[in-house]
């Protein structure tokens, strides 16, 4: 490991090439660059979260901090890292001060790895449109996680309208392992059956205010054919918002799934004894794994994310984000930029 | 699959999960059942794997009760797992499990194990699905088909399925083998037959098809014209453990050539299916293993090895002959080597060279294919003396990945070439995360996926491969060689005898 103080994007690439011939053949085969965008407080955490999905999809990880973005002079601090804390491969932890924070894209441009896809991750608030971060824009594919706003709802609406292919959230991620029982459930009543299964109706308890709960009742809204929301559930629901999900199928049957907060669920269905499955709380680089395995358009995510938000037309939406300029000093009357620096602020004095 | 409508083909996040099902384990109480199923079982439930409804019945000789069952089940799971132990998975898991105790020839004993599967399909739900896994050996297969027949556990009905996974070895010779696939359709479909050779559940060997089919770079030199050879190797630098009753009878060749090394050949050399899908993918392998050709001269190029004392890894390691439970003049071999031919267009001409081994200096398993050389040279010969034949490596295990080995300039001011090799190796955690080849099988056999299992026409075509060897070996000494050497000269010398080395992986 190497840490490089005061220094500029040159002198870092040419250490991590130095790294990498000293280093010997630590790694190679790279599947993509991960490029994370992490506040200052969140950084152990997204460190800890990428090392572990670096683990499943090899790749070159750049951590990007940005700041006290108000500081006179721009600065760049940067940690060189192969085989180390970051895991096996090629690791960048840098740490931007100053207008840098606005230019990040000059020091990861020529980080990036050769010709293979790039992920954005923001453990961060990112910003309200994606495509003013630049690194947004070359990104391939962009995480974000609405779960960590301040009003996970309204930071979900805001990603709707700011949708493009691309992009997903890791509020859809935290469904995948309700969604995977709740889809099986239905299999094994099909299965009985031998004929296809319908949802007439059917109800979400658990937190209306988070928005993986809200992801799964669009979710089940488009895939049923019939509206589905969250009500208030009587108990406190883990991190996926979901307390239980309950269906009413044609032929006057029900299917219901009820956390049973060890870790499991319980599902009941007709005919059937009531059985338990696992339902483990996913760890964030679970989670983070899970995304990197695909790389395309997410289409389930878009459709529930229509659903969920009311907001129309995402799948019109064109792939192809242009870089959009703001600049937070440059709009004393503009709220939105303020808001940005001073959410810089706030993680710079943490 | 029958309509529902959460299953959305563009949602592949959510994970193909079997139909309510029993998985019955013979013979739980061994060494495979506990290093390898109950672990990979376990697995499949902490990844979110298995149906909702499921059940697991072991059953086996010894005297135990389920109290006894679930505690050598979760030590066993617990040691051998490859995720993370979360005690509430296995608690869930574990009330899913029942032990039924009994010998095979009793048939009280098989009367229970029906009825216990039969209450099951309403206490668990299961809908009456089942597979029976056949962790016994094979002596005992006669006995306990009979008794699936006899008690109607082994029918599938258009309501119901029932599989049997059956270990290798496939019989011990053609006509064996013959027998014992008979018996086995006879009492299952040969539908319902999964014939688990975990070689192919490996990811590498999976990569191999996509390396193939999904690139335009390879293919067009994957043939005779470019190709000079293939070797493929599978070393091993253990001995043969505690296993000497079975080893003394089967041999390497029965062991691992005539179904790894052969099916990793009729990967190699198969042409492309016409789509991905386990009745395209078997009828285009078995035409490779009924195109191969045995060679003429079997005195050269059909090489057996036993290996003696010797050292390996720092330590002495004792020879074959020496083991527990071995003859002190055993003819059994641990080492085979053969040159093979595929009469096809698209190889003939080409030697594939298989060899095996145990007591080899490390355990290696690798195909590689090694090209012509260049049909002309523009650098003096003093220039490229240090160019060899390029290669392309699949490495199967360890490192699991692919090597490309080509002729490269030696920095400096003369013109100098020699060979590098380029590397893609999956990362060390990445290979270790990406599932156990028996975790993946015993999830495609309660999905009913044969893609990665071989037919009994493949078995019986690779009997067919080594029976004429087997028949040419019966009588003879194998060559000795040393535990940690490469193999016996005779090997060495079959490669020279026509310009070759082998490759040292």
């Amino acid at each position: 490991m190497t840490t490089l103080w005061d220094t500029n994007g040159t002198a870092v690439v040419k250490e991590l090439a130095a790294q990498r011939r000293t280093g010997g053949a630590v790694l190679s085969g790279v599947a993509l660059t991960l490029v994370v965008v992490a506040d200052e407080s969140r950084v152990t955490e997204a460190e800890e979260a990428a090392t572990h999905a670096a683990e499943m999809h090899p790749c070159r990880i750049l951590v990007v901090v940005r700041r006290q973005i108000e500081a006179p002079a721009p600065r760049l601090d940067a940690e060189v890292l192969i085989g180390g804390r970051l895991g096996p491969g090629e690791a960048v932890v840098m740490r931007m001060y100053g207008r840098l924070g606005l230019h990040a894209e000059s020091v990861v441009l020529p980080l990036l790895a050769a010709d293979a896809p790039v992920v954005a991750w923001w453990h961060a608030a990112p910003p309200e449109r994606l495509a003013h971060d630049a690194l947004a824009v070359f990104a391939d594919r962009r995480i974000t996680d609405s779960s960590i706003a301040d009003d996970p709802l309204t930071a979900l609406k805001t990603r709707a309208t700011d949708y493009a292919p691309g992009d997903t959230d890791l509020a859809w991620t935290r469904s995948t392992a309700w969604r995977t029982i709740l889809a099986s459930s239905l299999d094994s009543v099909s299965g009985r059956r031998g004929e296809p299964v319908h949802v007439l109706s059917g109800r979400i308890e658990g937190d209306p205010a988070n928005p993986t709960a809200q992801l799964m009742a669009g979710w089940l809204s488009t895939r049923c054919g019939c509206a589905i929301e969250v009500q208030e559930g009587g108990r406190k629901p883990g991190a996926s918002g979901v307390d239980s999900v309950v269906l009413q199928l044609d032929q006057k049957e029900e299917v219901a799934i009820h956390a049973d907060r060890k870790g499991g669920a319980v599902i009941s269905q007709p005919y059937r004894p009531d059985t338990g499955v696992a339902l483990p709380e996913r760890a964030l680089g679970d989670l983070l794994a899970e995304e990197l395995r695909r790389l395309d358009t997410d289409e389930p995510y878009r459709d529930a994310l229509e659903a969920a938000t009311g907001v129309g037309g995402l799948a019109d939406r064109s792939a192809v984000r242009e870089h959009v300029w703001l600049d937070p000093a440059e709009e004393p009357n503009g709220s939105k930029p303020r808001k940005r620096a001073a959410a810089a602020k706030d993680s710079a004095g943490s | 699959m029958i309509p529902n409508p959460l299953r959305d083909p563009r949602d592949r996040r959510l994970p193909r999960v079997p139909e309510p099902c029993a998985l019955v384990v013979f013979g739980i109480t061994g060494d495979l059942a506990r290093k390898k199923l109950l672990p990979a079982v376990y697995d499949l439930a902490n990844r979110g794997l298995l149906p909702t409804n499921f059940a697991l019945l072991g059953f086996a000789r010894r005297d135990w009760d389920d109290q006894d069952f679930a505690e050598l089940s979760r030590d066993a799971a617990r040691e051998h797992a490859r995720t993370p132990w979360r005690e509430e998975v296995w608690e869930q898991l574990a009330a899913d499990i029942t032990f039924v105790q009994g010998s095979f020839d009793d048939d009280n004993a098989f009367d229970q194990l029906a009825s216990t599967l039969a209450d099951l399909e309403g206490s668990q739900g299961i809908g009456g699905n089942a597979a029976f896994y056949l962790s016994i050996p094979p002596a005992m297969f006669p006995v306990v088909l009979k008794q699936m027949q006899r008690t109607g556990m082994a029918e599938s009905t258009p309501d119901r399925w029932r599989r049997v996974v059956v270990e290798k070895p496939f019989g011990e010779d053609l006509p064996s083998s013959r027998a014992l696939n008979e018996l086995v359709d006879s009492v299952f479909s040969a539908d319902d037959v999964f014939r688990i050779d975990h070689y192919l559940g490996k990811e590498t060997v999976q990569n191999l098809m996509a390396l193939r089919f999904a690139n335009t770079l390879f293919e067009p030199i994957w043939n005779g014209h470019h190709v000079d050879s293939v070797q493929i190797t599978m070393a091993e630098d253990v001995g043969i453990g505690g296993r000497s009753q079975f080893y003394e009878k089967t041999g390497a060749a029965r062991d691992v050539l005539q179904n790894h090394l052969l099916q990793l050949l009729a990967l190699t050399a198969m042409e492309e299916p016409v789509e991905f899908s386990a009745e395209e993918i078997r009828t285009e392998k078995l035409k490779v293993l009924r195109a191969i050709s045995v060679p003429e001269d079997k005195e050269t190029f059909a090489v057996r090895g036993q290996y003696e004392q010797g050292w390996l890894a720092g330590q002495r390691a004792i020879g074959y002959r020496q083991e527990d439970g071995v003859d002190a003049k055993s003819k059994t071999e641990t080492f085979a080597a053969v040159r093979l031919g595929v009469e096809t267009r698209r190889w003939a001409g080409v030697p594939f060279y298989l060899r095996t081994g145990k007591r080899l200096p490390r355990r290696v398993t690798e195909i590689a294919l090694s090209f012509k050389r260049a049909p002309h040279l523009p650098f003096a010969d003093t220039d490229t003396e240090e160019l060899g034949n390029n290669q392309l490596v699949v490495r199967v295990q360890p490192d699991e990945g692919v090597t490309l080995k080509f002729g490269s300039k030696v920095p400096g001011s003369v013109m100098e070439v020699r060979d590098v090799s380029m590397d893609f190796l999956y990362g060390e955690q990445f290979t270790e995360s990406s599932p156990e080849a028996y975790e993946r099988l015993l999830l495609d056999v309660l999905l009913g996926d044969a893609t990665l299992f071989p037919r009994n026409a493949e078995v019986e075509a690779s009997w067919a491969v080594i029976d004429p060897l087997e028949e040419f070996w019966a009588g003879t000494t194998p060559h000795p060689y040393r535990a940690g050497e490469w193999g016996p000269r005779a090997a060495d010398e079959m490669l020279a005898a026509e310009g070759r080395r082998w490759r040292r992986p």
